[in-house]
């Protein structure tokens, strides 16, 4: 898996010519569809940076370069411009890292042989959303890339929503492996709960988020929709950093308080 | 000035004599069994968590005191980076790490006992080695995270670099392009820890096989064993000589040739990093007055060790030489190669020239 990660960034010749640390504004290329974004202010995105192991001070620098997309906001902190971000999650490692500039991280100094600082961190972005992801704490830069790949992910699930018809809703499968067993619409094909260290907790993740935002912040009126009581659905949300951080910011700018 | 350089060789001869001391059975560099890296020796040593928790406390802070030095010193590592290490080196030394590093801070009473791979006392001095006296973090715990792989090295080996990775993914793409590579005879020159030679081999078809050559004996008992590691030794062929020497039964039979050699100009050495000015295997870095010398050598020997159709990916100092590598072949070479070409590393810096042998 992780050999073919930076495999499939290699068969882009236009991702190894664009290499360049990004400081000017992202436009997207009319190829890609637009997705919905979901854009908290970029103070408040360097906490949900603080939640990965990596030095904060590094994080800030990515997570302020991003979300320079040409869409406008419809006010609420999302941007509607129609399809859903869960293709993205739905694509394989190579799909995904296909839509990816990649980069390392200083790019200062001539490198190779007059170097030795086990730097071998790594950055993507993700040109349709212009979502960075990074890693660094791994020891060597292919280790990086599948961590830096996965967070993007997550980050996706975190970041990128899809639209909902409350009236017709039912929950997709992804959503219900995530559910406690307790939850009245599970069946039992769904498996045992998957939990966040699980890769496809974060479809999942995303799903939840999507319903949570349909329903302006509610945990009660999504907890219905899921068949959990309130509180079965507060401690889901509570279980993961992301999840919660995600949660009670969009909470926040609804004027509702946080849930603890 | 004169007197400098005394200096700096003698410390680079020292360096090189010192007990390599990450081992607990020390042995000179010019040893040709190789050492085993620190995170394969067994847990033989047994200390307490109250007395790894006070080492690792006085490692942190003495990472902490080197702040931005080496960093303004000479583009050397800075306390991030250190303090990075140094959980990398209780990963490697410690038998149950995530145990040790999880651990709430306030048990510093806690004598229970705790298995490690080197002596508390070994622990001290190698990260006294690694801040005082600059040595790379790699040849400390005695290995390096390359790819997927990780392999041995010790004084003597260059320390593969993250940049030289792409080297392998060059290769896969020549591969896929034309299945007579994969199962052919490749070439790597100059293999040092062995790394090209042993990820080349492991995306080749089951009858192809790998020569990897170096100059240096040390070089070669290395990558042995990292052959021998990754269980290749039916497909990886280690020789010691210079270049292409060991190769001349076979000339002309080589689908690819790849190769890192040296290729800093002399007169850049002594400005290096100290971790790679001072520890690192000239031989494997200096590569003439321009730092061409070697692949100019690698360039000519290609032609009559390639077959028509042959692929070769070589290393370079970046921009300036691989643009007058590129103009060398496309002049002094005329008609020899097809489709020779440069390609960036990920810092965007034109680290490679590839092409292929003309049919």
């Amino acid at each position: 898996m992780v050999r073919s990660v930076f495999k499939s960034f290699l068969y882009l010749p236009k991702t190894i010519t664009n290499i360049s640390i990004l400081t000017h504004p992202i436009s997207i290329p009319s190829t890609y569809p637009t997705p919905r974004i979901y854009r908290p202010v970029v103070k408040k995105i360097q906490q949900i940076g603080s939640l990965f192991s990596v030095p904060v001070g590094e994080l800030g620098s990515l997570f302020s370069a991003k979300y320079s997309i040409n869409a406008s906001s419809n006010g609420n902190g999302s941007v509607d411009t129609g399809l859903g971000g869960r293709d993205y999650l739905l694509m394989s490692d190579e799909e995904l890292m296909r839509q990816c500039e990649m980069s390392t991280f200083k790019a200062s100094g001539p490198g190779g042989q007059h170097r030795n600082k086990r730097e071998s961190a790594v950055r993507l972005k993700h040109n349709p959303t212009g979502i960075v992801a990074q890693a660094v704490e791994d020891r060597s830069q292919h280790m990086n890339r599948a961590s830096a790949l996965s967070r993007l992910r997550v980050l996706l699930a975190l970041k990128v929503r899809n639209n909902i018809d409350l009236d017709t809703y039912t929950p997709p499968q992804e959503l219900l492996q995530i559910l406690p067993a307790k939850s009245t619409i599970r069946v039992s094909k769904c498996g045992p709960q998957i939990g966040p260290n699980n890769p496809k907790f974060a479809l999942g993740m995303q799903a939840l988020l999507d319903l949570l935002f349909a329903v302006e912040g509610s945990v009660s009126d999504a907890a219905k929709k899921l068949g959990l009581s309130t509180g079965a659905l507060s401690r889901l949300l509570l279980s993961d950093d992301n999840l919660r951080m995600a949660v009670n910011e969009f909470r926040k700018s609804k004027g509702i308080k946080p849930l603890k | 000035m004169k007197v400098d350089i005394c200096e700096c060789v003698e410390e680079m001869r020292l360096s090189f004599i010192r007990p390599i001391s990450c081992c607990a059975v020390s042995s000179p560099a010019t040893s040709l069994k190789p050492q085993t890296p620190l995170f394969l020796r067994p847990p033989t040593f047994k200390t307490t968590i109250s007395d790894l928790k006070k080492w690792h406390l006085w490692a942190k802070s003495l990472a902490s005191s080197v702040g931005s030095t080496f960093l303004e010193l000479d583009n050397g590592p800075d306390s991030d980076l250190l303090l990075r290490e140094l959980n990398w080196l209780v990963e490697d030394a410690v038998e149950t790490p995530k145990l040790f590093l999880q651990q709430p801070h306030k048990d510093y009473h806690d004598n229970s006992s705790v298995s490690i791979r080197a002596s508390l006392e070994d622990l001290y001095m190698l990260w006294k080695q690694r801040v005082e006296e600059r040595r790379p973090f790699q040849y400390v715990v005695g290995c390096e995270h390359w790819r997927d792989l990780v392999l041995s090295v010790q004084e003597g080996v260059l320390i593969p670099r993250p940049e030289t990775e792409l080297i392998v993914d060059l290769v896969d793409d020549a591969i896929k392009e034309n299945e007579e590579l994969r199962e052919g005879l490749w070439a790597d020159l100059g293999t040092g820890s062995g790394a090209l030679a042993i990820g080349i081999a492991r995306i080749l078809g089951t009858s192809g096989r790998v020569v990897a050559t170096d100059l240096s004996p040390v070089a070669t008992a290395v990558a042995s064993y990292n052959v021998q590691r990754y269980d290749l030794e039916e497909k990886v062929y280690v020789k010691q000589g210079s270049w292409f020497e060991p190769l001349r039964d076979d000339e002309g039979e080589f689908v690819g040739l790849v190769s890192n050699p040296p290729y800093i100009p002399s007169k850049d050495i002594d400005g290096l990093q100290a971790e790679v000015g001072r520890h690192e295997p000239r031989l494997a870095l200096d590569g003439g007055a321009s730092g061409v010398n070697d692949l100019i050598h690698l360039c000519d020997g290609a032609v009559s060790l390639l077959k028509p159709g042959g692929f070769f990916a070589f290393e370079t100092n970046g921009d300036e030489q691989s643009k007058s590598l590129v103009h060398y072949i496309e002049t002094k070479k005329q008609g020899s190669f097809s489709k020779v070409k440069m390609v960036p590393d990920f810092a965007g810096i034109q680290r490679f020239i590839t092409g292929f042998r003309g049919r």
